[in-house]
């Protein structure tokens, strides 16, 4: 592991860092405070906690790419042990675009949609001084290879939106990889990846940091990835490191309460129970019926297809209070799915049954999920609007602070507007607009996939409580197989466009007859059997 | 240490000046703005002289304490017309955005939900109306149906009407796939109900600049008109008719023009000032999370 025993065994050392944002409410608030971390050379360094908590600005600290409002209030960060901090700015500039990369979280928005992949990756080499045509595309060639492209003659030509989120991370890879840095930072790469995906990120990550020395700093809040991936780990909250130590140690022996209940809700161990959610009851009609439907998105004006199918000849019975799950690899038509039930979207051929139910929808964005120009009373008075439900002042109040503690959100809240909560919060917003109209059927699009482990634990919980109260049968995409494994009575595995398989979770998960399923699960068994990883 | 510690003071003195800027330049232009909106009030109620009565004894007289503006070429009291002209010029600027914007609201706003060959065809016309020199337009139009001034302002509305559709449409389109409109759709909200108050709102940061330049060149547009004689008609003063009166008589009686020029220069900077302040206040980045 150390390489160069002749300079310091650490590539990163922070002392006593510590970090402000200005704010209005505040004056100054602290984000980092007195955070001390090192980094040893060749190793793969994980940071986890849960959002907030000062993962990503340590990460912009060591890159110089702190926002400007930004206030260094004390301490020092050496990188090979040189202060960062203390060099002017240029010099600092050069080192850094040699020696760290960094990758970031969203693939699609951070490749430039107007190059080809080759002027892309070109761009890198051209600002730091190779010249030479010929050089640069054998330098890229090469690269691609590393990076798992069987034929890298035809990705070079390509523009970012005809590859898939797990191609574009790896263009990215291949960029930051390209200078041969010494320090690469990864902030969440995998937290927009299904599975599968995941798992070939990962194993890339780890066999170049061994075959090109790259000593790497993974920022996740997935325990699971950093578990599976991490040969240290280091836990923050609130700005400060609460322990560090071999990934394999902290992970099973915690020692502090906090990380302890970081495992707990990671694994929703404290959530879960066997009746967590109801159990169906297959002789009841069904609450939905879809038999041989294809649906899909308008082919264009003067095209010769009308409809350009995404899914077809789906056919599946849902019944009260049934979780239903649905899984597959990113792409497979899940949301199209989802579009077509709620009906966003018509379908172009086969039948949908919906036994006069309402539906309520939860999506995946917590981000987007609520109108930022209304406040949430607004949002939970316009269902009823909607639906046309006339109610007195005094049953509209009764209602609103009943579905607000439903949902265990403060009643003041409902003058808040969405950007005075938290992601967790709006998701729970969102679920309190599906609960006013009292669904039998709630339709949840990955609701758990940007959420921190606890704020999902808190929103599945909530989920529960919904399907005990009011009989609800919740229809739950996901590509998240431990959460699907654990709540769902039935489960469906799509793979592009149709459900390849379908049964009782268990019998699905015991003997996957499909080629779909088995990858699915490998990934999953890879991300949970891995030494490191919590037994 | 000392050194990092003056970088980081410039950068954050440059965020305070930004806001600063945008602030300062807000109230500079509500100063001007008012003051053009105070002569307005009080031409309502009190005018030194009737604006219209002309005076032979009392022709191109310079500054006075009895003309405080001077006299024009027919006798009548500057300070007078110049009250009684903003009365016009502040209608035919406000009536006019107003049409340009219900036009260009029903045009961006549909086009931009709807889509498809909907949203081609309100592009074309609103393009092929873009095409032509807006004066021209306008121009054509009060030709044609005669140069009375609620002409002036539904011809000034339908020519403004196109860069109002523009803004909205492409906000609409960047909007209408967001998680909450879809939520709307699926509730089954009413597709108008969703243009204006679920999608609208969101819009507005980009809509009030815009709104507040077309303002300003709106009263440019209709001093053209009225100094090409197809404005605002004689007698009634507006600024442009009054800059047209004055221009054989530069030379010799340079207030008719200073007066005039100078509120006509007071109320378009002042709204471009407010704009500038709008647009940097409300384009200030994110917040950090």
């Amino acid at each position: 592991m150390n390489k160069s025993s002749s300079k310091s065994v650490n590539i990163i050392e922070i002392k006593d860092f510590s970090l402000c944002f200005p704010s209005k409410t505040e004056g100054m608030k602290p984000v980092l405070n007195k955070l001390n971390l090192s980094i040893k050379r060749g190793s793969i360094f994980g940071v986890i906690g849960n959002s907030g908590c000062g993962k990503t600005m340590t990460a912009m600290s060591i890159a110089s790419l702190l926002p400007k409002e930004a206030s260094i209030q004390g301490g020092d960060i050496l990188f090979n042990g040189q202060s960062l901090l203390s060099m002017d700015p240029h010099s600092r500039r050069l080192l850094l675009g040699d020696k760290i990369g960094v990758i970031f979280q969203e693939p699609m928005s951070a490749l430039d949609p107007l190059m080809r992949i080759e002027a892309a990756l070109g761009e890198v080499l051209i600002s730091h001084g190779v010249k030479d045509k010929n050089e640069i595309r054998s330098k890229i060639m090469e690269m691609l290879k590393v990076v798992g492209f069987k034929n890298p003659d035809a990705i070079l030509n390509r523009y970012p939106h005809q590859l898939s989120g797990g191609q574009r991370q790896r263009i990215l890879i291949a960029g930051a990889a390209l200078l041969k840095p010494s320090l690469l930072i990864c902030d969440e790469p995998t937290s927009a990846l299904d599975t599968v995906t995941t798992i070939s990120i990962l194993e890339l990550l780890r066999s170049m940091s061994i075959s090109m020395g790259i000593t790497m700093l993974f920022i996740s809040h997935d325990l699971n990835v950093v578990g599976c991936f991490c040969d240290y780990v280091a836990v923050m909250k609130d700005g400060a490191i609460i322990e560090k130590g071999i990934t394999s140690r902290v992970l099973r022996s915690p020692q502090t309460p906090y990380t302890l209940s970081l495992l707990r809700k990671s694994r929703l161990d404290n959530v879960l129970s066997n009746d967590f959610f109801l159990k169906p009851n297959y002789s009841e009609t069904p609450l939905l019926e879809v038999s041989n439907m294809s649906s899909g998105y308008d082919g264009r004006l003067f095209s010769r297809q009308k409809h350009a199918n995404v899914i077809h000849d789906i056919s599946f019975k849902m019944y009260p209070k049934e979780v239903l799950g649905v899984i597959g690899g990113s792409g497979c038509g899940k949301t199209t799915l989802a579009k077509t039930i709620c009906g966003l979207l018509t379908p172009t051929a086969g039948t949908m049954l919906l036994n006069d139910v309402i539906i309520g929808v939860v999506f995946q964005d917590p981000a987007s999920c609520l109108n930022p120009s209304h406040n949430i009373l607004w949002h939970l008075l316009e269902p009823l609007k909607a639906k046309k439900i006339k109610l007195s002042k005094l049953e509209t109040r009764e209602l609103l602070i009943a579905t607000m503690k439903e949902v265990n959100l403060k009643p003041s809240y409902l003058l808040r507007y969405p950007h005075q909560l938290s992601g967790g919060q709006r998701q729970r917003v969102a679920i309190a607009m599906c609960l006013i109209l009292k669904p039998k059927l709630i339709i949840a699009d990955e609701p758990f996939s940007s959420l921190d482990a606890s704020s999902a634990a808190n929103v599945l919980s909530l989920l529960s409580s919904i399907n005990h109260k009011y009989n609800t049968a919740i229809l739950l995409i996901s590509h998240n197989l431990h959460i699907v494994s654990k709540v769902a009575s039935r489960v469906m595995v799509m793979d592009s466009g149709t459900i390849v398989e379908s049964g009782q979770l268990s019998e699905v998960f015991a003997s996957p007859s499909s080629q779909a399923a088995k990858d699915l699960l490998e990934a999953e068994r890879k991300l949970n059997s891995n030494p490191n990883a919590l037994s | 240490m000392a050194d990092r510690k003056a970088k980081l003071s410039t950068s954050k003195v440059n965020v305070k000046l930004t806001s600063d800027l945008g602030r300062i330049s807000f109230v500079v232009g509500a100063c001007m703005l008012g003051f053009v909106f105070l002569v307005f009030l009080i031409s309502v109620f009190y005018t030194p002289y009737n604006p219209n009565m002309t005076d032979a004894s009392n022709i191109l007289k310079a500054p006075s304490f009895e003309h405080l503006f001077g006299t024009d070429h027919l006798g009548r009291d500057v300070l007078s017309r110049i009250m009684s002209a903003s009365k016009y010029t502040i209608f035919v600027s406000f009536a006019g955005i107003a049409i340009a914007l219900v036009l260009g609201m029903l045009m961006g706003l549909t086009a931009g939900y709807w889509g498809g060959i909907y949203d081609k065809a309100i592009m074309l016309l609103s393009n092929s109306i873009m095409c032509f020199p807006g004066i021209l337009l306008a121009l054509v139009a009060v030709a044609v149906f005669g140069s009375s001034m609620l002409n002036v302002v539904f011809a000034l509305g339908i020519v403004f009407s196109p860069s109002f559709a523009r803004v909205l449409r492409t906000g609409t389109i960047a909007i209408s796939n967001r998680e909450y409109i879809l939520h709307a759709k699926i509730l089954k909200v009413n597709p108008f109900r969703i243009m204006v108050v679920h999608i609208l709102p969101n819009l507005l940061t980009a809509l009030i600049p815009a709104v507040v330049i077309g303002l300003a060149n709106m009263t440019l547009f209709e001093s053209a008109m009225s100094f090409l004689g197809l404005g605002v008609q004689p007698p009634a003063a507006s600024y442009g008719k009054m800059l047209s009166d004055a221009q054989s008589y530069v030379t010799t009686s340079p207030w008719l023009i200073v007066f005039p020029a100078f509120m006509l220069i007071l109320y378009i900077l002042g709204l471009y000032f407010i704009s500038e302040g709008v647009r940097i206040c409300t384009s200030r980045g994110g917040t950090i999370e």
